[in-house]
């Protein structure tokens, strides 16, 4: 219960600051960063619920811009090399979840009757 | 590729495609709901919904995981990929609202909180059987909303096509999920096995052509011989208004194109989602992507203006009739003078 | 493969391919029906259980037994609930009425609300406060406990409030958070045994002594299992003790 209440709290706390930083982010920065976003507000509200989940993704990337910090050839590296172990990765792990799921499943016990162990003490 | 964001650049075949995307839904979800055989008492009516946008979810995200696959198997299903971030975001509501339903009929009504009940009440994390299978929902769920809330070309351009896509591998971990949400939920209650069979035929589909798509990409020819200048391919293997690939030491793609009978070598890796730009074709003088339309002019790299898209260029040669890119890229939108084919064969022209 | 339509999607789509995509959109939302039908259709029959507005309000005086959790034996009855029956009490959604009902434990008191009804179990809704529940005038008879001994019963741990109707389905698996969110809320759990008991499928599950069914026993709560313990009979209703170091899967051998 009170790791539950914690997690919920956590996420609240997410929020928020997400919220804090779409705030900051939609109103100065995204006119620093992306010269196609300037004069164009309309398309805004649309990033808050990216910037309320990825926050943490969207101050780096800001300040990767702002800073000149990451070099133009990685934009133009594609990532095929984690296809292979993402998409094998995933087949063997809904493989073995449905096997441990099914070889789990119970079926109804009607043919298991009850059995009286003791009598009672009137009986 | 508007100078401009605006929500969503429609034409006609982003209409067309959302119109069929939601057919199929409204028919899955009207068919669920009202056509099929009612119990007397019923189910309640917030667990059948529950179940309905559960399953029309889990066909959506089986669906949506084909169609990447089919499209590299096979190019005529190229324009499925393309307003799939669509039928990405439908899919995302379908699931907050079975979520909604089962937060709100399951874990309300009790005197603590339905979020905080959510994560408390079944906590039997040491089994398989009774394993609170929720929190694969739950984990599936924010997958699906950041991938959502990150389909807008501004989240491409700003986190870059490799770390919006790495990103969006989520989707892998996502479709487990709800595998796993599914086999240790209903899987484990339901006496009539059809639904276990469609599970099992619709995640099998995904593993299938998953693995298909990948091992034909295995099979594509690998980087050749290190050294300065990297052979592509002869100058006679060259078509018209089309590219040959060539993967360069370093694992990077280059596209060459024959324009007019020369040759232009750029990027593979368009600059909006690092679509394969040497499988699409020259449109007007400009290479066109096959993934969302993308257009560069291929001797400089750069998209015609208004629009603002760069790709690197490489310089290029001819060898004795051996076409060579030199691998170390030019900046994006770095012009190269392209290189004449002379003292070939007739080209293979190509009439379309 | 440079001969193929090349589709660019703000283009009209190429003249080849258009047949090829019309064919898609139909089998795509053929499908999407016909899988809509199909597992629409594949549920299961959530059960008998419903709650029986159609009764109307339900309002009978008996004697208060905490269990531990409350039991009304019913003194005074109404034409569809006689005198000598026994029956278990919740609140509105998931809480039950112990706080209510412990000032008046051995009392008579006259209880007023819903029935919830799955075969020939069933309980009672009460309403808020004291319209649901308050002290009656007269003496209290008493009621004998009828020990019956011990028993090996094989079946399942569920919320009695969902099993009796107010959630269809209201077991299994899938339903076990809110089985447990119930039960944590203090809603009686009843055992649903495999073949009847004497005489009824439905008994009243609590911990050993006459204490709450213990946590230990909520991992199994929705999972078939055989646990043994001492049954009592409480009016007409049947009282199962189980203990927890007895409890197995349906199946499996004692360690």
């Amino acid at each position: 219960m009170d790791t539950a209440q914690a997690l919920v709290m956590l996420m609240q706390g997410w929020g928020i600051i997400g919220a804090l930083v779409a705030a900051v982010f939609l109103v100065i920065g995204i006119d620093r960063i992306d010269e196609d976003a300037q004069g164009a507000y309309i398309f805004r509200p649309l990033l808050i619920p990216g910037v309320l989940l990825i926050w943490p993704l969207v101050l780096w990337r800001w300040w990767q811009i702002e800073s000149d910090a990451a070099a133009w050839a990685a934009r133009y590296r594609p990532v095929r090399a984690s296809y292979g172990p993402a998409v094998v990765l995933m087949s063997l792990g809904i493989i073995v979840i449905v096997i441990a799921g099914l070889s789990v499943r119970q079926s109804w016990p009607d043919e298991i009757a009850p059995v009286q162990l003791s009598a009672g003490a009137d009986q | 590729m508007s100078v401009k964001y605006t929500p969503v650049q429609w034409n006609a075949n982003k209409w067309f495609y959302d119109a069929i995307m939601l057919a199929s839904v409204a028919a899955f979800l009207w068919v669920f709901l009202y056509l099929t055989p009612q119990f007397d008492p019923a189910t309640n009516p917030q667990i059948h919904n529950a179940r309905a946008f559960g399953a029309c979810a889990f066909v959506m995200l089986s669906v949506i995981l084909c169609i990447g696959p089919l499209a590299r198997l096979d190019r005529r299903f190229l324009p499925l990929l393309y307003n799939r971030r669509h039928f990405g975001v439908m899919t995302a509501f379908v699931a907050m609202t079975h979520a909604g339903y089962i937060l709100n009929w399951y874990f309300n009504f009790s005197s603590s909180d339905k979020y905080v009940g959510l994560l408390y009440a079944n906590s039997s994390f040491g089994q398989i059987a009774g394993f609170p299978f929720e929190i694969f929902g739950i984990f599936a769920l924010i997958c699906l909303l950041v991938l959502a809330a990150t389909s807008h070309d501004f989240w491409l351009k700003f986190l870059t096509p490799p770390v919006w896509k790495r990103l969006h591998y989520l989707i892998y971990a996502a479709y487990f999920a709800v595998a796993a949400h599914i086999s240790l939920g209903i899987l484990q209650d339901q006496q009539n096995h059809i639904f276990t069979v469609l599970f099992m035929l619709g995640a099998g589909a995904v593993i299938v052509l998953h693995i298909a798509a990948w091992l034909a990409e295995r099979r594509a020819p690998a980087a050749a011989k290190d050294g300065a200048w990297h052979e592509v391919a002869h100058s006679s293997d060259f078509k018209e208004g089309f590219a040959k690939i060539a993967t360069l030491p370093n694992g990077d793609r280059v596209a060459v194109f024959l324009m007019e009978g020369k040759l232009s070598a750029i990027a593979n890796a368009c600059a909006h989602q690092n679509g394969p730009l040497g499988e699409g074709k020259i449109i007007d003088c400009l290479v066109t992507c096959p993934w969302h339309g993308f257009q560069y002019d291929v001797r400089s790299g750069r998209s015609p203006a208004p629009f603002t898209e760069k790709v690197p260029t490489y310089r290029i040669r001819l060898e004795n009739g051996m076409v060579e890119v030199h691998p170390d890229a030019n900046p994006p939108g770095t012009y190269v003078e392209p290189v004449e084919i002379v003292s070939q064969a007739p080209l293979m022209g190509e009439p379309a | 493969m440079s001969e193929k339509p090349f589709f660019v999607g703000y283009l009209p789509a190429p003249g080849p391919l258009r047949g090829f995509l019309i064919l898609i959109s139909v089998l795509l939302i053929a499908g999407l029906g016909t899988a809509g039908y199909l597992m629409g259709a594949a549920q299961d029959d959530p059960g008998p259980g419903a709650f029986r507005f159609d009764y109307g309000r339900q309002t009978v005086t008996g004697v208060v037994e905490m269990t531990p959790y409350p039991v009304i034996h019913v003194v005074e009855g109404n034409d569809r609930i006689k005198p000598g029956d026994s029956f278990m009490m919740t609140a509105g959604g998931k809480s039950g009425v112990d706080s209510r009902a412990m000032p008046l434990n051995g009392q008579l008191a006259q209880v007023s609300g819903i029935v919830l009804e799955r075969g020939d179990l069933y309980m009672m809704q009460l309403r808020g406060g004291r319209n649901g529940l308050r002290a009656a005038e007269g003496d209290a008879p008493d009621i004998a406990a009828e020990p019956q001994g011990r028993w090996q019963l094989t079946g399942e741990i569920c919320d009695g409030k969902c099993l009796a109707g107010a959630m269809r389905p209201g077991r299994g698996l899938a339903h076990k958070a809110c089985a447990n969110l119930c039960l944590l809320g203090d809603v009686p759990p009843i055992f649903v045994s495999s073949q009847p008991v004497l005489g009824t499928e439905f008994l009243l599950v609590t911990g050993p002594q006459g204490t709450r069914l213990p946590r230990d026993a909520y991992d199994y709560v929705a999972q078939f299992i055989t646990a043994e313990g001492n049954i009592t009979k409480r009016g007409d209703l049947l009282v199962w003790e189980i203990e927890p170091d007895t409890i197995r899967l349906a199946g499996e051998d004692l360690e």
